[in-house]
């Protein structure tokens, strides 16, 4: 373009001017925009005046205090004062917004920023590229692929959180039927809680380990042994030959999907035991009584009466236990290594954006992250509407 | 279904080394008839509740046994006794519905599905919530909730009842309500119905017979009105009856009862006979509060503190120096006129009035009727009368029968010759003389069976409650 050409465009004025041409992105908002208007319009309202209408002075009350009146210096005072809440809640506002709402925000426009680079900040334009590439797994550095970390994370968090809760609930009820050395079987079920994960993983990946080379075996760990005394064949259940399907370009290494769910249940059990232990202790033991005097069979007082008496902490626990099972990162790092298996085929969620991130990838990072967290909010929303009908008759 | 407790005895170790165990319920015996009413009445801690769940096997007992008509049923666990038990709180499960609730009971029998709608539907009605049945328990009131349990109670048909403290948990009005409604609903299914109180006055107004216990004993057994007429102990007379029974301390002598200097009764049995067995002795003297009557010439002067106008009648609040409470209230006509003076005398109906010993707290009951009495031949006979058989060889004898040894029947062997004669349609007392008699009148109560009043009565004596002694050393015989 001359120097000449914007002139005209300046001085001539062009009413019916075409409408600028934007990228998907800019128009996707200016079209969030107008229906935003359109909503306002449709109520008779223009934007302002809603707008207006919220700061708008209540109508005197005509029924309000009108005795002496605080001097203007005194109101100031008390007003402060009543809003000195404020000041105490300052520093956690203050932290959390450094820490947790900017880095929130940054995530969701920077995961917008195509060919985002993390040292300059440079990027070629907004749009959906990111979300494009990271779904297609066509990300062009050889990272993990994303719908492999998403599904390994959906499987392993749907089997091994009701499982576990399931277990805890079992082990729970016989804890509590229990009279004698309760408190010391209490102390045993609760030391996992107690240990790093990335250590009880690594302990736990040698009960599976097969140690040795193809010619020479030192050992088919402990699992395998004792497998073997029933006559099945050792698996290497953690290594590089361990088994999986192949479903399109999606594998399923089942055999570590096997030890990384008895590793996530076992993990998984005490803090579960510990709040449904606790919510049975609680129940009031005429319920019991009145069962057994109508003539209850066990397993009808745990289904019927345990079970939903306690339905709010299992809620709590399959709410939190989900949540936890879609952010699970250091368990498998500390079974399967670094890599997570061979080349991410056991990578989880939270493996992926940690992968990008080393790789420098922040995009890639950015909208893995922000697909998480949409994911876990929709589970999360179906969650609570599930168990919302059983848990509220309190 | 017939109840019988026989012995049964609950201890509970102690919690603590070497602390006591305690004896929540001892040695209690009890027989309930089919059908039957009963209250177990007592203050907090006395096993009354114990004794209900070892009746609804929650609880098994220490030793004793218990018997459903003729089953021993001892260690029978819960669920096989047929018991329909209703929980102080309820227990009403939170997360089913009243319907559902009501039906628990019959999913664990495995009923099928339309019967069991329909006998919860019938239980239901019973107890009136059939509009409710789609409610859970806690959109509904504290008496809703009672009727509720007791429809589950009900729905299985149970051969016995129990109800643990049902009344508790409601309101004074809700509560005067429900327990018209329990004794409708157990006169309805003529269900055996056995049930927990603290509430004397909630005992006295539904129970066909009371148990009054008091810490794991057995205190007397009754019925309502006889256990609060005649007092086994001053526990019970205490126990029994608001405004509570006034107690005073006094004494015997002379066959004559003093409170302070006034005597108030020629006898320590209220009426009757004077008797001089109890002479020189301290005792408790209990006054129902309507066993006053205003009387200028009356035989106990009270100082007047406030006077209670309750519109029916009116309490006279007052003290004596020797009345063991704070006050001594007197309850009487409204329309009675009073002086406004500082002191006021009192005429005491004779069967109102109660004696108990006053180191063992236990009721001055008559002695036994003494006669003069022969062994012949194996026989114990009273003039020509033989009354019981015995192993001593012939003999003079004196022959001690307790008033309550007494059976009326037409075949008895024993005439006695009436003197007077009161009954309430359960127990009648008879006043008669015999020749042969050495404590002069004989005091005959009976109970079951009752005679009409005639001039001369016969009576059989009840086997193994004939006493004999020495004529001499007038020790007893073995």
């Amino acid at each position: 373009m001359t120097e000449n050409d914007k002139d005209i465009i300046e001085t001539e004025p062009q009413p019916e001017a075409p409408k600028k041409k934007h990228n998907r992105f800019v128009q996707y908002f200016i079209n969030l925009g107008a229906r935003i208007k359109g909503w306002f319009v449709d109520k008779f309202l223009t934007v302002k005046d809603f707008f207006s209408g919220l700061f708008r002075k209540k109508p005197k009350d005509e029924f309000a205090y009108d005795g002496p009146q605080l001097s203007k210096g005194e109101k100031f005072r008390r007003g402060l004062k009543a809003q000195s809440g404020w000041l105490f809640v300052a520093p956690a506002l203050i932290l959390m917004a450094v820490f947790t709402f900017y880095p929130i925000v940054a995530a969701f426009v920077n995961s917008f920023k195509q060919g985002y680079s993390s040292t300059t900040g440079a990027f070629n334009g907004w749009g959906f590229d990111n979300f494009v590439r990271v779904l297609k797994g066509d990300t062009g550095t050889g990272g993990a692929n994303f719908v492999q970390c998403l599904v390994n994370t959906l499987i392993l968090t749907f089997i091994s959180v009701p499982l576990s809760t399931l277990l805890a609930l079992l082990i729970s009820v016989g804890l509590n039927s229990i009279k004698r050395v309760q408190k010391a079987y209490q102390t045993i079920l609760f030391l996992p809680y107690l240990t790093n994960a990335l250590a009880m993983g690594a302990v736990f990946a040698t009960f599976f380990k097969i140690i040795g080379t193809k010619s020479y075996t030192e050992t088919v760990g402990m699992v395998n042994i004792v497998l073997g005394w029933f006559g099945i064949d050792p698996v290497d259940w953690v290594g590089a030959t361990s088994p999986h399907w192949q479903i399109g370009s999606l594998s399923i290494p089942w055999a570590k999907y096997i030890v990384a769910t008895i590793y996530e249940v076992w993990s998984g059990l005490p803090f579960k035991i510990l709040i449904l232990f606790s919510a049975m202790q609680s129940i009031n033991k005429q319920y019991y009584d009145a069962a057994k005097v109508d003539g209850a069979s066990r397993w009808t007082v745990l289904w019927k009466i345990t079970a939903p008496m306690i339905m709010p902490q299992i809620s709590y626990l399959l709410v939190t236990g989900i949540m936890g099972g879609m952010k699970q990162y250091s368990a498998i790092v500390g079974l399967f290594g670094e890599t997570m298996g061979q080349a991410y085929d056991m990578g989880t969620m939270v493996g992926y954006l940690y992968n990008y991130i080393e790789l420098g990838q922040m995009g890639y990072a950015f909208a893995g992250s922000l697909m998480l967290f949409v994911i876990i909010m929709i589970i999360t929303f179906i969650n609570n509407k599930v168990t919302k009908k059983r848990t509220t008759y309190r | 279904m017939r109840i019988s407790i026989q012995h049964l005895t609950k201890i509970f170790p102690s919690r603590s080394r070497g602390g006591k165990a305690v004896h929540a319920v001892e040695d209690m015996n009890i027989e309930i008839p089919s059908g039957e009413l009963v209250g177990l009445l007592g203050p907090s801690g006395c096993g009354k509740s114990t004794t209900l769940f070892m009746l609804s096997g929650l609880e098994s007992p220490t030793s004793g046994k218990i018997l459903f008509d003729d089953q021993d049923v001892t260690t029978l666990a819960a669920e096989k006794r047929g018991v329909g038990l209703v929980f102080q709180n309820y227990a009403l499960y939170p997360h089913m519905t009243v319907e559902q609730n009501i039906r628990f009971p019959l999913d664990n029998m495995r009923i099928k599905k339309e019967e069991g709608n329909a006998r919860a539907l019938d239980a239901a009605r019973l107890v009136q919530i059939e509009d409710l049945m789609t409610r859970k328990p806690n959109e509904l009131s504290g008496g809703q909730q009672q009727r509720v349990a007791i429809a589950r109670a009900l729905v299985k048909m149970p051969n016995v009842l129990l109800l643990d403290e049902p009344l508790s948990n409601l309101d004074a009005r809700l509560r005067l309500q429900t327990r018209e409604e329990i004794k409708r609903i157990q006169r309805t299914t003529g269900i055996t119905t056995v049930f927990v109180t603290h509430d004397q006055e909630e005992a006295m107004s539904i129970c066909d017979t009371m148990v009054v216990m008091k810490l794991g004993i057995v205190q007397q057994i009754g019925a309502p009105q006889h256990i609060y007429d005649d007092p086994n102990n001053l526990f019970v007379a205490n126990f029994l009856g608001t405004p509570p029974i006034n107690i005073f301390k006094g004494r015997i002598e002379g066959g004559k009862v003093y409170i302070g200097d006034e005597v108030v009764s020629e006898s320590p049995f209220g009426q009757g006979a004077p008797c001089t067995a109890f002479d020189d002795r301290e005792i408790y003297i209990g006054i129902r509060p309507e066993g006053f009557i205003y009387d200028e010439n009356g035989c106990l002067t009270l100082k007047v503190d406030h006077i209670e106008v309750m519109g029916r009648d009116k309490s006279v609040v007052s003290v004596h120096e020797s009345s063991t409470k704070p006050t001594v209230r007197c309850i009487i006509d409204s329309d009675v006129l009073l002086p406004d003076a500082e002191n006021l005398k009192f005429r005491i109906k004779p069967n109102k009035m109660v004696f108990f010993d006053g180191v063992t707290e236990e009721r001055l009951r008559e002695p036994l009727n003494v006669f003069k009495g022969t062994v012949e031949g194996g026989k114990v006979m009273i003039g020509q009368e033989a009354v019981a058989e015995t192993s001593l060889e012939d003999r003079e004898v004196f022959v001690g029968i307790g008033s309550d040894s007494f059976v009326w029947s037409e075949e008895g062997a024993f005439t006695l010759k009436t003197d007077s004669y009161e009954s309430d349609g359960k127990t009648a007392t008879v006043r008669a003389s015999h020749e042969a008699s050495v404590t002069g009148t004989v005091r005959c109560t009976l109970q079951g069976k009752l005679p009409q009043e005639t001039e001369e009565l016969k009576f059989a004596v009840k086997a193994g409650s004939v006493l004999l002694f020495d004529t001499t050393t007038k020790e007893r015989l073995a």
